[in-house]
């Protein structure tokens, strides 16, 4: 039953989501997810034998695997020199920004879940704040023919942000996942050494083995089978499997070198279908009541997210040395959040400790990034034509 | 055929370009001659360290145009670097003495249009096109492939 329910997820998700986005003119991911609430285990899912939504814990892990592995292969050494201080710099300002303010925003308003402690939960929300869904910013991007430094900033920072995002998730879950602080230090060590180790080494054996394949096909079953295993090896021997993925993804790149794409196009093409998985997904766990208790929660996660963002963006430009133009307007340029963070999200649903509060950060992240996802767009707009970088604007055209 | 004896027929030099060039001009040097599809990359010493395909530097070109973006795409984009970074440094190549029937095929496995070859201190000796191949297999004559 499991496999005709992702079928139908799959295809009446993509449909929804399509037929929305053209006819209401909605973001997609509010068609996948409210596919997802049709099909819940209370509604039409129950119909279906579905009692529980545990069979998509193995899904949920070896996608984002895909999706570290995506994320750890987009940058190179090379590239990451050239992309120059002030990009790398406001990176670093938006990704603490949002990771301290939501941290702070949850602390001060002193809401947790359960008997989860008040820093443990505060910790998860907001090592999953500063990710950001780079498919939005370009979609504006590309609409209106934007060009100039602070859409090149843009580019550069939603193109490495999330690695920085996945790095603290994953020693924020390191962390909490231990008793003490003695025991959480051994932990994050273990988790982060061996994952690191894990994936450096995985990712050579890859390069290696893929100079054997000269045909493209022969490529995607050895990438996807380089990725199940290191998620697998780390499931078994509990250590980080998204910072493993993630390495084995830059590993490939660094191992590569040149001309890398042909070991990394094949799993890209699978992104959109992971992230109509995660968001159907997150619409089998959408509970309206989760929503009402806990409403001024996701408030100050969605302002703090955006006050963070705003403010350590803006400041880690400025500090690094950008223009006026790229530092005042940076900020208006990330706010949507989408697929990985709804991974993120989902992941915490299967982790010890976490099952009440994985629950209500899941209904958090789903309805913060369907309301980011309806202002994001006009965010980044109104930053871009404030910087004067809306080429089509510009030209006196107007955008289809 | 030995493949000397087919660039002797079909002389084409082919479009080569330094290790440290731009993207641009890769592409300018490719479009002053039009017959060829593919450049090759060199270094110091003029011999050949990579390839460099038609389709793959005009994506990388045009990218501001793509309505979607990979992450890595985007890096292309906004970090790019020069000739080198795009290269396929484990292309295959063919040696003069080699029979043009017997590296046909590994060749057209690939998807590359032009076959180069090389001598032997690895410097480019010449081309051959995909287009003359096909031109000869349909007009048998005293050139064919053999």
């Amino acid at each position: 039953m499991e496999i005709l329910l992702i079928g139908v997820l799959l295809l009446s998700g993509l449909a929804v989501g399509s037929l929305g986005s053209h006819l209401l003119g909605v973001p997609r991911v509010a068609g996948y997810i409210l596919l997802g609430m049709l099909f819940a285990p209370d509604l039409l899912g129950g119909h279906l034998g579905m009692e529980s939504t545990d069979w998509t814990q193995p899904l949920v892990s070896v996608a984002l695997g895909i999706i570290a592995y995506v994320i750890g292969g987009a940058i190179s050494p090379g590239q990451l020199r050239r992309l120059g201080w002030s990009i790398v710099g406001a990176t670093l300002g938006e990704v603490s920004g949002a990771f301290l303010a939501v941290l702070g925003g949850v602390l001060l308003l002193g809401m947790t879940v359960a008997d989860l402690p008040l820093w443990s939960f505060a910790l998860v929300l907001a090592a999953v704040a500063p990710a950001t869904a780079p498919a939005a910013i370009v979609a504006v991007v590309h609409q209106y023919r934007a060009r100039g430094q602070l859409t090149t900033t843009l580019l550069g920072m939603v193109a490495i942000d999330d690695a920085l995002g996945i790095f603290i998730f994953a020693l924020v879950l390191a962390l909490v996942g231990s008793g003490s602080i003695g025991s959480a230090l051994g932990t994050a060590f273990w988790e982060i050494g061996v994952a690191l180790l894990v994936g450096g080494m995985g990712g050579f054996l890859i390069e290696r083995l893929s100079r054997r394949f000269h045909e493209q096909s022969m490529l995607l079953p050895m990438l996807l089978g380089g990725i199940f295993l290191t998620v697998g090896l780390a499931e078994w021997a509990e250590f980080s499997a998204l910072l493993a993925a993630m390495v084995l993804g830059f590993s490939v790149r660094w191992f590569c070198g040149p001309h890398a794409e042909r070991l990394f196009e094949p799993v890209e093409d699978l992104e959109e279908t992971v992230f109509v998985l995660f968001f159907t997904f997150a619409g089998l766990h959408f509970d309206p009541s989760a929503v009402i208790d806990y409403w001024p929660l996701m408030l100050v996660y969605f302002v703090a997210r955006a006050v963070g963002l705003f403010v350590g963006g803006g400041s880690g430009a400025r500090l690094a040395g950008a223009s006026r133009p790229v530092w005042s307007n940076v900020g208006f340029g990330l706010f949507p959040q989408g697929g990985v963070a709804i991974g993120l999200a989902l992941l915490l649903l299967h982790y010890p400790g976490f099952s009440k509060a994985g629950e209500v950060i899941v209904n958090l992240i789903t309805t913060t990034t369907l309301l980011t996802e309806a202002v994001g767009a006009i965010s980044v707009r109104y930053g871009l034509r404030r910087a004067g970088e809306l080429g089509l604007e510009q030209a006196g055209g107007e955008a289809k | 055929m030995k493949i000397a004896d087919w660039l002797d027929l079909h002389p084409v030099t082919g479009v080569t370009v330094g290790r440290d060039a731009s993207l641009e001009e890769a592409a300018d040097a490719l479009l002053g001659e039009p017959e060829c599809r593919d450049i090759y990359v060199t270094d110091a010493e003029g011999r050949v360290v990579g390839h460099l395909g038609f389709r793959r530097l005009a994506g990388v070109l045009l990218s501001a145009h793509r309505p979607t973006h990979s992450r890595r795409q985007m890096l292309e984009r906004v970090a790019r670097g020069p000739v080198h970074e795009f290269m396929d440094r484990r292309f295959i190549s063919a040696r003069l003495d080699e029979s043009v029937h017997h590296v046909l095929h590994p060749h057209m496995e690939r998807r590359v249009e032009d076959i180069p070859v090389l001598d032997g201190e690895g410097r480019l000796a010449g081309v051959i096109r995909l287009v003359d191949l096909v031109r000869a297999a349909i007009e048998p004559s005293d050139d064919s492939i053999g």
